[in-house]
Parts: structure tokens; C-alpha cells; sequence
């Protein structure tokens, strides 16, 4: 039986979630913002080389402004974690590691990606002095929209909780 | 017969699936999902992979909300409960997609609605910062413009008082009329900066209308006539001589407005009118209209002409900074009115705009009546001052020991830092102190306040007067509350500063 491995995508709203895994699964975009309720789980077969696969069951969690809030049921037996903030609205990342923090409180020594998205929106080095301003570290940087990095940050994390 | 009905209603929407302890489908109702009823759960969707790592830890029953399954491609939104009984594992799943629809509508509008907030609060601080790295750079870019215009603007004039040959003279004069346009483009380029950071504000006095509009109609009957138009000031009889208000910015709109007048019209009149709209309590509410027979503007520019640098017929004869109308704008919402306009093209423009001001129960003013008479006075005296200057530009220095020793009351020391006046206050005698604020070392509005603090009489009360390239009321202010007694602008009218130097010493 294939090995198959759960990932959750969290974030507050309108950060992108959604559409980064769109991009990974479908390598598509949509400029329509959708809110997304509830979760939605897709499944993508990732292939490492020749015969050696995994399927990554990924969990499009309802974007929150209150990470607390998170139906605890919908992170059991969770692999991978990806936080999801968007560039462009501090809102989303000016609680960052507070929000990590209970992330990691109710999934401990689960991997953890912290991903910036958008960022065909901004000026990347402007971003450099405003992440240091806000003691924020990311693990990608990624834009849904042009597709910059989302697969590699998909695949990164697959390797890790293989 | 009544449980036929139940079992036909009250099922449909929740579907009963039971598991063995390895994910196999043992049976299924088929209640709204159509499933393989051999095969596996995990086949019915992804969702379903969960239940490996769930099936262990599982005691008794577990649940999972808003779940949206897609199966034969319709999507459903589910509750989907996991209960462990003796035979297996039931799966419950109830379709309740209708209601979370409706709760997604909810949600879009919320999210929607404070993302966009979100948006439009970073998008008007960006345009704040952007005005504001503007304004400061216009302060300082002016300010810096001051000194070198002080000294040509004195220069200048201390060349045309000397022997010239008539072609010399002419270029002076040239150079004269170029200075004072640069001078009022500096200074309208100030006002605009002003207005829009908020920094100007209103000085409410009692002034006489009637002699603003004397001198108005002066100032502008020769204007048109050196164009070949005429000018006519008409005034309502009802308008009252003396009104509360502004009148330098009250002036500063209606020149400004007659200066358009004036650059757009090539032939015909010009005329101020004045209407009385009503009285409310001690208020008088009026109309000033500027009509012109010029080129007249086409509706579609309405309010372009109102904007910053916005010169719509930007040829050789409308000279002109273009900010003329955007400080009209500006100063009549400082004043709680607004600019109007209707024209036609060929025919003419009509600006107006309706204003109201206060009425002061005492309708004489003495004070303001004898206002001219108190100018020179003092310059008859044959004494001779001495005075103190601190400046450090080489340039204003020079046109200041120009104008100063050429009128033989003054004798001048200089310093040129500002560490170096309370030394040379100690050792010498003064009758005036003129101060530059940007002095290396020590500020003049700092070295001001150290005199003040002196414990000797004589230094202490030495009048200053502060030459400064700054041109906003708040700075005036706080050199005022250093300790100066008067404060000047860059570039300065030769006689006000003499008239000045005699007011104090």
C-alpha cells in the first residue's frame, strides 16, 4: 500500500491557502477569492524518483484570525504543518509566533513550514527589513499566483516527513 | 404507514455506513452517497485516509465538522461521526450542505469586508507617508532655495542703485521681475505644502472689507489695464464694512483667482462681485464671484484645474506656477467653503464661492484705521547702532553688511557660528542681535534662549531678530517662544528688515 501522509495548511483568511494548494495539485490560479468553511482535503501523489512515492493528503483548514479556534479533531494524526501569512497584510503576521506557538502547542514535533505568500505583491528586500522589525522567520517565500516556490515548499516538506 | 413516511424523510440527508476495524465496507445504506459497498472507505475520499490514523485511538466516538466530500463529482458538506461499537466501526455522515452554503455566504461578505479595510488602511498610510516624505522635502528643498535668493534678490538691488547704462538697467529690471516670480512661486509652493500637511492655520482678526476690496481694485485696475482689460469691483450695499476672518488668505483667494482671470483673458473685463446671501446670528453669509471674458475652460477639466501643477493651456504667455487654483481649493476648505465654477468655452469662466464670516458687535475700528501711519519713524535719528550678526552664509552676509552700512546707522560685528555669540555678547556691547537659526554649532533659536537665561540685564534683554530660511507659522512660533522678538523669512524686503532693526532698537 502507497505511503500516504497528512498535511495541514492553516493560517488566517485570505492569506492564500487555498490557492497555493490549487497550484501544487491542479497548477492553476484563480484572482476570485473564495472563503473556504470547514476543511477540504485533496490528495496529490508525489513522485521522489523512480518507484518511490507517497501521497500527500492535504487539509485545506477554514482560515481563522483566532488560531486557537481550530477544530482540534481536524489535526489527529497530522504529519506536516504549513503556516500560511500574506505579505501584504500585517494583520496575518503580526501574531505570527504567538500563533505558532499554539500551533506547536497542540502539534508538537510535528515539521512546521512558516510560509510568506504573495509575494509577486511586494518588493522581496523591502519584505527582508520588515520580517527583522517583526522577529519573523519564514521558511519559504511563495506566490500562488506565478506559481514562485509552491511546489518546491510542497516537496521539501513531503522529504522531511517521509 | 407512518413509518414508511419517516424512514422515506428523515434519512435521506444522513447516510449509515458500517466498517470492519480495517477500513472494509461491510454494508451502507446508500442514503445520498453512492458507494461501492465491497470496497474500501478510503476509496470513497481522500478525507477518509484519516481514519487509519484515527482507528486506534478512537474510544467511543468522534466527529468531524464541515467536511466537504466530493463524490461522483457533486460535492457535499458533511458532519461525519466515527462510533465504535461491537461489530465494527459506524460512519455517520450528514449531509448538511444547504446550511453551510448559507454560512459560507456569511463568511465571504465578513472576510471580504475586513480584508478590504485592511487594504484601504495600508493603502492610506502608504499615500500619508508618501505626502508626507513630500512635504518635507519641499520644506527643505525651499528652505535651501531662501539664502541664495536672499542674496540675489539684494544684490540686485543694490546693483540697480548704482550707475547703470540704460541696457544695464533694463537687464536689471529683467533680473528683478525673474527674482520676484521666483520668489512668489517659492512662496506658493510653500502655501500648498502648508495647506496640505495641515500646517497652515487661520489668524481671525477684525479687518475692514471695504478697504480690502480698495485695494484690490487698485492693485488690479492697473494690472488689466497693462493687459488692455478692464476691471470692475461691484459690492453688494448690504455687505458689512468690517467682518472677523482672515484677510491675508481671504486676499490670497481672491488675487489668486483674479490671476487666473488675468492669464486667461486676452480681451473684454474682469469683475469682482460681491453679493450678500444672508445674516444668521452674528454671521454674514456671502457670494464672491470672479467672471471673466477669457478662454473659458470645457466641463471635462472642472476639476483638474483644481489639482497641483495642473496647467491646462501650459503655453509661453500663462506663465505661472499652476498651484494658483489648488491653494484656492485648499485655503477656501481651510475656511469652510468651497470653489465653484461654470464656464463656457470662448465665452468665459465664472468662479465663486460662498463664505461666511463673523460680524463684530463693535463695527468701528480705530486701531485698524491708523494702522499705516507708524512706518520710518525712527530712521530721521542720526544715532548709530551697533549690531550684532550671526549668519554663517558668506553670501547673506555680504548682502546684509551691504544694506545695513549703506543706510550709516549701523556698525556691524560678525560671527559665524553660533558657539561664538555669548563670547562676543560678554566682551562687547549691542544694540540688535540679527540671528540666523541654522548656525553650525550651536542654533540661533539656542543660543537666543541661552541669552535669555543670562543673569546680566544688559545681555539678557539684547532684542534679536531671527533671519530664518523657514517659512512655517509653527517654526515663527517657537523661535518667538525662544526668546526673539521678531522673525524673519528668507528672502526678505530690505526696507522691513531695516524698518524692523528700528522698531526694536
Amino acid at each position: 500500500m502507497q505511503l500516504s501522509k497528512k498535511i495541514v495548511v492553516l493560517g488566517h483568511f485570505g492569506v492564500g491557502k487555498t490557492s497555493l494548494i490549487r497550484r501544487f495539485v491542479e497548477n492553476s490560479f484563480s484572482d476570485n477569492y473564495k472563503v473556504s468553511i470547514g476543511v477540504h482535503i485533496t490528495k496529490k501523489v508525489v513522485e521522489f524518483e523512480v518507484e518511490d512515492t507517497m501521497s500527500l493528503i492535504l487539509w485545506d483548514l477554514e482560515g481563522t484570525d483566532d488560531i486557537k479556534t481550530i477544530r482540534d479533531a481536524y489535526l489527529l494524526g497530522t504529519h506536516g504543518v504549513v503556516f500560511v501569512f500574506d505579505v501584504t497584510r500585517p494583520s496575518t503576521f503580526q501574531l505570527l509566533n504567538s500563533d505558532l506557538d499554539i500551533v506547536k502547542a497542540k502539534l508538537p514535533k510535528t515539521p512546521l513550514f512558516v510560509v510568506g505568500n504573495k509575494v509577486d505583491l511586494v518588493v522581496v528586500s523591502e519584505l527582508e527589513t520588515l520580517f527583522k522589525n517583526n522577529n519573523i522567520k519564514t521558511n519559504f517565500l511563495t506566490s500562488a499566483k506565478t506559481g514562485e516556490t509552491v511546489e518546491q515548499m510542497f516537496l521539501e516538506l513531503a522529504k522531511l516527513i517521509k | 404507514m407512518l413509518k414508511k413516511f419517516q424512514q422515506e424523510y428523515a434519512t435521506k440527508n444522513v447516510q449509515f455506513i458500517l466498517i470492519d476495524f480495517d477500513g472494509a465496507i461491510l454494508e451502507s445504506d446508500q442514503a445520498f452517497l453512492n458507494i461501492n459497498t465491497k470496497g474500501l472507505l478510503v476509496d470513497i475520499h481522500p478525507f477518509f485516509e484519516c481514519f487509519f490514523s484515527i482507528k486506534d485511538m478512537l474510544d467511543d466516538e468522534l466527529i468531524f465538522n464541515c467536511v466537504h466530500l466530493v463524490v461522483d463529482q457533486k460535492e457535499f458538506v458533511t458532519d461525519i461521526k466515527f462510533l465504535k461499537e461491537e461489530e465494527g466501526i459506524l460512519v455517520i455522515i450528514s449531509d448538511y450542505t444547504s446550511h453551510y452554503v448559507a454560512y459560507q455566504a456569511i463568511a465571504q461578505t465578513r472576510n471580504e469586508s475586513i480584508i478590504n479595510g485592511e487594504l484601504i488602511t495600508i493603502k492610506n498610510a502608504e499615500l500619508e507617508e508618501r505626502e508626507r516624505f513630500k512635504n518635507i522635502f519641499i520644506r527643505n528643498f525651499s528652505h535651501e532655495l531662501r539664502n541664495p535668493l536672499t542674496s540675489i534678490i539684494s544684490i540686485t538691488k543694490i546693483i540697480s542703485n548704482t550707475d547703470l547704462t540704460s541696457e544695464q538697467e533694463n537687464m536689471i529690471q529683467f533680473l528683478q521681475e525673474s527674482n520676484a516670480n521666483l520668489k512668489l512661486l517659492l512662496d506658493d509652493i510653500l502655501s500648498i505644502s502648508m495647506i496640505s500637511s495641515g500646517r497652515l492655520k487661520l489668524t481671525e482678526n477684525v479687518f475692514s472689507l471695504s478697504q480690502l476690496f480698495e485695494l484690490i481694485e487698485f492693485t488690479y485696475k492697473t494690472k488689466a489695464a497693462g493687459k488692455g482689460l478692464k476691471l470692475e469691483v461691484k459690492v453688494d450695499k448690504k455687505i458689512p464694512d468690517y467682518v472677523e476672518g482672515d484677510r491675508l488668505r481671504l486676499y490670497q483667494v481672491l488675487t489668486n483667482l483674479l490671476d487666473n482671470a488675468l492669464k486667461y483673458t486676452h480681451e473684454g473685463k474682469i469683475t469682482l462681485n460681491v453679493q450678500f446671501n444672508q445674516k444668521r446670528a452674528n454671521k454674514v453669509n456671502m457670494r464672491f464671484e470672479v467672471l471673466d471674458t477669457g478662454i473659458g475652460i470645457s466641463s471635462d477639466n472642472y476639476d483638474a484645474i483644481f489639482e497641483s501643477f495642473n496647467q491646462l493651456n501650459n503655453l509661453n504667455d500663462n506663465p505661472g506656477s499652476g498651484l494658483g487654483l489648488s491653494i484656492v481649493k485648499g485655503l477656501l476648505n481651510l475656511m469652510g467653503s468651497t470653489i465653484k465654477l461654470t464656464s463656457e468655452m470662448g465665452k468665459g469662466s465664472n468662479f465663486h464661492f460662498d463664505i461666511s464670516l463673523k460680524q463684530p458687535l463693535q463695527t468701528t475700528n480705530p486701531i485698524l484705521k491708523n494702522k499705516k501711519v507708524q512706518k520710518s519713524s525712527k530712521i530721521i535719528s542720526d544715532k548709530k547702532y551697533r549690531i550684532l550678526l550671526a549668519e554663517d552664509d558668506i553670501n547673506v552676509q555680504t548682502v546684509l553688511f551691504k544694506l545695513l552700512l549703506n543706510t550709516g546707522h549701523f556698525y556691524i560685528d560678525l560671527v559665524n557660528d553660533g558657539s561664538l555669540v555669548m563670547e562676543k555678547l560678554i566682551n562687547d556691547e549691542y544694540d540688535l542681535i540679527l540671528m540666523d537659526i541654522n548656525l553650525p554649532n550651536v542654533m540661533g533659536d539656542e543660543v537666543t534662549r541661552l541669552i535669555r537665561d543670562f543673569p546680566f540685564k544688559n545681555i539678557k534683554k539684547i532684542p534679536i531678530i531671527g533671519l530664518t530660511g523657514y517659512s512655517f507659522e509653527d517654526d515663527f512660533a517657537s523661535f518667538k517662544k525662544a526668546g526673539m522678538n521678531a522673525v524673519l523669512s528668507k528672502p526678505f524686503d530690505d526696507q522691513d528688515l531695516i524698518d524692523l532693526i528700528f522698531k526694536y532698537v
